[in-house]
């Protein structure tokens, strides 16, 4: 269960800040040429890379276990939060719906209107690949290195990273359409749940606390979340509408 | 650079100083918590205590998002 637990909420947020990071590469690719974004993205994966394999050992296998716990929970409980409150607000037409369709319309369009490449090496658009990858990467790392962070959960963890970046590479290769199909905002608030509940779950771990049910606990404490997160939506959404009615 | 520096401090704490600093009162809250109660008690409901306190910084960051929205 818990393996299974992991590897759907790595597989999940990795696979949606890969698609962004898809979508800017998609962009860089169609205005200034793709053998130039691919150069920047490359150059982005390989520092994401050797960032986690320089940072990941020394924080997994240096620190007490419960320190540890505390660390990653408080870091997963940051990103979870922060992804459940723009979901919660997108849900209730307080904020924009997440796209990385549009994401990808938005960032060809800029480029678009820059200066055109050379016959030579881009580097504006090398740059951009590379800074927009760099920081969905990092994103990516930074939860896989938190969710496999306990022991024995970072094979799920890894795993799940795996899928994602298979499913986005398909996704890449059958070109943008697909992007504009996929249920993002809804996507994001499900791992905004799934993240909040990890964080919860292992940050009290840290501090001491044993859950009825163990490892079952991830469960409840996602439902405790989601129901939160649904009367939440309705809560502003009705505030909205009746906003909008004065 | 700055644009760089600025882009990490939003990936990794967010758009809002309300979440991290709501999440760091949290823990001192629970951490003042556990010493407080008896440990087997902590043990028992600290998780729901920390979950409370946890949703209580969810609510706090939309309501003042909702308040920038009116």
């Amino acid at each position: 269960m818990t393996f299974v637990l992991t590897m759907a909420a790595a597989a999940t947020a990795a696979g949606i800040e890969m698609l962004e990071a898809l979508a800017i590469v998609l962009a860089v690719g169609i205005a200034r040429g793709f053998r130039d974004a691919l150069a920047g993205a490359l150059a982005a994966v390989v520092a994401v890379v050797l960032l986690c394999l320089a940072v990941g050992p020394a924080l997994l296998g240096g620190a007490d276990l419960h320190f540890l716990r505390l660390i990653i929970g408080s870091i997963l409980l940051l990103f979870g939060l922060e992804w459940l409150r723009k979901g919660i607000l997108r849900m209730a037409g307080l904020r924009r719906r997440s796209s990385s369709y549009d994401e990808f319309v938005e960032e060809r369009a800029a480029l678009g209107g820059a200066i055109a490449a050379g016959a030579g090496r881009d580097w504006a658009a090398r740059l951009v690949a590379f800074k927009g990858v760099f920081l969905e990467g990092l994103e990516v790392g930074l939860i896989v290195l938190a969710l496999g962070g306990a022991p024995g959960r970072l094979a799920p963890a890894l795993v799940g990273a795996a899928v994602a970046l298979v499913i986005v590479s398909a996704i890449g290769l059958v070109l943008h359409q697909p992007l504009r199909r996929l249920p993002e905002t809804q996507l994001k608030l499900g791992v905004g749940v799934a993240l909040a509940a990890f964080g919860t779950f292992f940050t009290a771990e840290g501090l001491g606390v044993e859950w009825p049910l163990a490892d079952l606990a991830l469960l409840y404490l996602a439902g405790l979340f989601a129901i939160t997160s649904w009367l939440a939506i309705r809560a502003l959404a009705r505030r909205v509408t009746l906003a909008a009615a004065t | 650079m700055r644009a760089l520096l600025a882009s990490l401090r939003r990936l990794i704490l967010g758009e809002t100083w309300t979440i991290p600093l709501g999440v760091g009162a949290a823990l001192g809250l629970a951490v003042v918590m556990r010493a407080w109660l008896p440990h087997a008690t902590w043990q028992a409901v600290g998780g729901f205590c920390l979950a409370i306190f946890v949703l209580a910084v969810l609510a706090l960051s939309l309501r003042r998002a909702h308040r920038g929205h009116s």
